[in-house]
């Protein structure tokens, strides 16, 4: 039932795209598609690829493993277009380019900005890829009981079979269809749930107590190892046998389950708040526990808003507007219709703490928004719903995908190796798929909204300034972009890495590298300015600028 | 069926066609503008900077001002509006409206300047 509503979402969105470029046969046709599309359209086209896994999925198991908080990452999302419709938009469409490789070497002429641009966009694609392919295995994975790597290799399939069959991106109106399909599939199950839970759970998901007690006999999945920290005497049941757990630390392994009795005590887990406590309901978020929530969400947030303006799958996109005056129109209508799709995730999230809180225990908070149907209802609806949600989650990750997939091997294929073939051209999102898939495989415990939130603190750390200063300040030099987009690019992968890799330290230092945003794109621009400062722009440079503040209209 | 058509050719996603553009690569050159229109252009990036400057500032009094006024008060935790607590409304539906809001009007100011300092015909 739910593999065959997946299977249902991938054959519409063929089908679609397979009408979609048999029906652009002709040039005139083409244009109306390409040229005469309307800004209400390109929006909805927008949010479809826009709308990912990390928002399907993400956003509500962030709400319930970090709180209430957690819900400033979709009005981070939404806010970015804002910027993008203020700053971006219009010129960005001006330029001609519909990459920032291609705007960098439009705007500067240097072919070594255009280079470095596309190991950017490596990075960025990379960053936001991983973590697509990582909620697909785990959908597939909740929903069909196959190990996760099963299901990370049949997204991967899935993407491959997609990109090799075409037509899935050729037409904005897969695009569109998709948004609709994604909103559909999430209000329509966040309705069912809030209407079916009874008032008891409405109640106690606006005024959520803290998980200390589990309320009835639970079973917990633990798929990754994790440490639990016993505080009172326990009896579990693991695996069939009973275990009586005196206060201490206990390691779990990975694929073990613990049924726990009604009204043990929640043991604590490293590193999260149980669901439901005071700091779980502040409206803050405090990434990485490290006691600075106001620093953390101002940081999230300028990573949000100003990156969305560097997502290779997103700019693209503004392309099929035909003028620098509609792409705004775009960009205004993709900040309502996201807006409406993300006033849904808080349901999820608030019911997901009081019915799912043991989620948070084994990590496996992403799958929130798949496990509540079941635990609502275990009857067919329940199973239905379970199953058009699945399906939500998986149009979102093969539109995101299929985008982030394409810019990256164009990326790959034409801005590092000059010169390739269309063979290689072909080849290259089949390989970047495989390699994606092996960087998946072992990203298994960092959640959705993490990689996500990295890819946007370097698209900003990056782009933003290049695309910032690049059309609104004439003296920006090559030598200047080409600095701080280096030390941008430096700055932020490196605090991603330090806390992924080494562990994040205590206190202020964890917030400041968990969401580096704060300090690395004021540093970015500072060197982008100070170093086009100490240079001379070219003699064109005024006029190349200027250019692109002129309606095409009157030009 | 000789029905005639409009020119037959080969029709391509913007990637592909992209990708097979890419080869020709965007040169830089100097833009060909008037003194006149450069005068223009230069009045209306003045005047764009400005409306772009406003909002942004507006933004940043969603996602700034609105965060920071939680922190600071936090008595707003406790107070409710139709059963919900004012501080999680503030963080899960009044930012839309205010980023709609934003949107709309410098979409308008935006598209305004563009007509104000169009070419006169």
């Amino acid at each position: 039932m739910i593999g065959s509503a997946i299977l249902l979402v991938v054959a519409i969105t063929l089908l679609i795209g397979a009408r979609g470029v048999a029906a652009m046969r002709t040039t005139s046709d083409f244009l109306v598609a390409s040229r005469r599309i309307s800004p209400t359209l390109n929006a909805a086209a927008v949010s479809g690829e826009y709308l990912s896994a990390a928002s399907f999925l993400g956003v509500a198991g962030l709400v319930v493993k970090d709180g209430i908080g957690a819900l400033w990452y979709p009005v981070g999302f939404t806010a970015g277009y804002v910027a993008m419709l203020a700053l971006v938009a219009a010129p960005m469409r001006r330029t001609g380019a519909l990459t920032v490789p291609d705007f960098a070497e439009a705007r500067l002429g240097s072919r070594r900005l255009r280079t470095l641009s596309a190991v950017v966009v490596l990075v960025i694609a990379t960053l936001y890829l991983v973590p697509q392919f990582r909620a697909a295995g785990q959908v597939l994975r909740v929903v069909s009981g196959t190990p996760y790597w099963v299901g990370v290799v049949v997204a991967g399939a899935a993407v491959a079979v997609t990109l090799a069959l075409g037509g899935m991106r050729a037409a904005t109106y897969v695009q569109a269809f998709q948004f609709v399909l994604k909103l559909a599939l999430f209000v329509g199950p966040a309705i069912w749930l809030v209407a079916t839970v009874g008032p008891t759970v409405r109640a106690a998901a606006l005024e959520p107590v803290e998980f200390t007690r589990f309320a009835h006999e639970t079973p917990v999945q633990f798929r990754f190892g994790t440490t639990l920290t016993v505080t009172e005497p326990t009896t579990v049941v693991d695996g069939g046998a009973p275990r009586q757990l005196v206060p201490g630390e206990y390691p779990v392994e990975a694929g073990t389950t613990w049924t726990f009795p009604t009204g043990a005590d929640v043991p604590d887990v490293g590193g999260s708040l149980p669901p439901g406590g005071d700091a779980w309901t502040r409206p803050l978020l405090d990434t990485d526990g490290g006691g600075h929530p106001v620093l953390s969400t101002l940081s999230l947030l300028m990573a949000l808003v100003l990156g969305t303006m560097g997502l290779p799958h997103i700019i693209v996109r503004f392309h099929t507007s035909p003028d620098g005056r509609s792409a705004r129109r775009t960009a205004a209508i993709t900040v309502a219709l996201l807006s409406a799709f993300y006033l849904f995730p808080v349901v999820y999230g608030t019911l997901g703490a009081v019915l799912v809180p043991e989620l948070y225990l084994s990590g496996d908070t992403d799958t929130v928004v798949v496990a509540l149907p079941q635990r609502v209802d275990d009857g067919p609806m329940g199973v239905a719903v379970t199953a058009m949600l699945s399906a939500g989650a998986f149009a979102a990750f093969l539109a995101t995908s299929l985008g982030l997939l394409l810019a990256l091997s164009s990326a790959v294929a034409h801005d590092l190796l000059p010169g390739a073939g269309l063979r290689r051209l072909r080849l290259a999102p089949l390989a970047g798929a495989v390699v994606i898939v092996a960087l998946a495989l072992p990203a298994v415990n960092i959640d959705v909204g993490v990689l996500v939130t990295a890819a946007f603190a370097v698209a900003a750390a990056t782009f933003c300034p290049l695309l910032v200063l690049g059309i609104w300040w004439p003296r920006l030099t090559a030598p200047g972009a080409v600095a701080g987009v280096v030390v941008g690019l430096l700055a932020s992968v490196g605090a991603i890495g330090v806390d992924l890799f080494l562990g994040a330290p205590e206190g202020l230092a964890a917030s400041l590298l968990g969401q580096p945003a704060l300090w690395t794109v004021p540093l970015a621009f500072a060197v982008m300015v100070g170093v086009s400062l100490r240079g001379r722009p070219p003699a064109w440079a005024a006029a190349a600028t200027l250019r692109l503040h002129l309606d095409e209209a009157t030009t | 069926m000789s029905r005639k058509g409009p020119k037959r050719i080969a029709v391509a996603s913007p990637q592909t066609r992209l990708a097979m553009a890419r080869r020709s690569a965007v040169r830089a050159e100097a833009p060909h503008l008037g003194r006149a229109d450069l005068e223009r252009a230069r009045r209306i990036r003045r005047v764009q900077l400005r409306a772009a400057l406003t909002a942004l500032a507006l933004l940043t009094v969603v996602v700034v001002g609105l965060p920071l006024l939680l922190a600071a008060l936090p008595e707003l935790d406790a107070v409710r509006v139709a059963g919900v607590r004012v501080s999680w409304l503030a963080v899960a539906v009044l930012p839309y409206g205010g980023l709609v809001a934003i949107a709309v009007v410098q979409l308008r100011r935006a598209e305004r300047i563009e007509r104000d300092h169009g070419e006169p015909r």
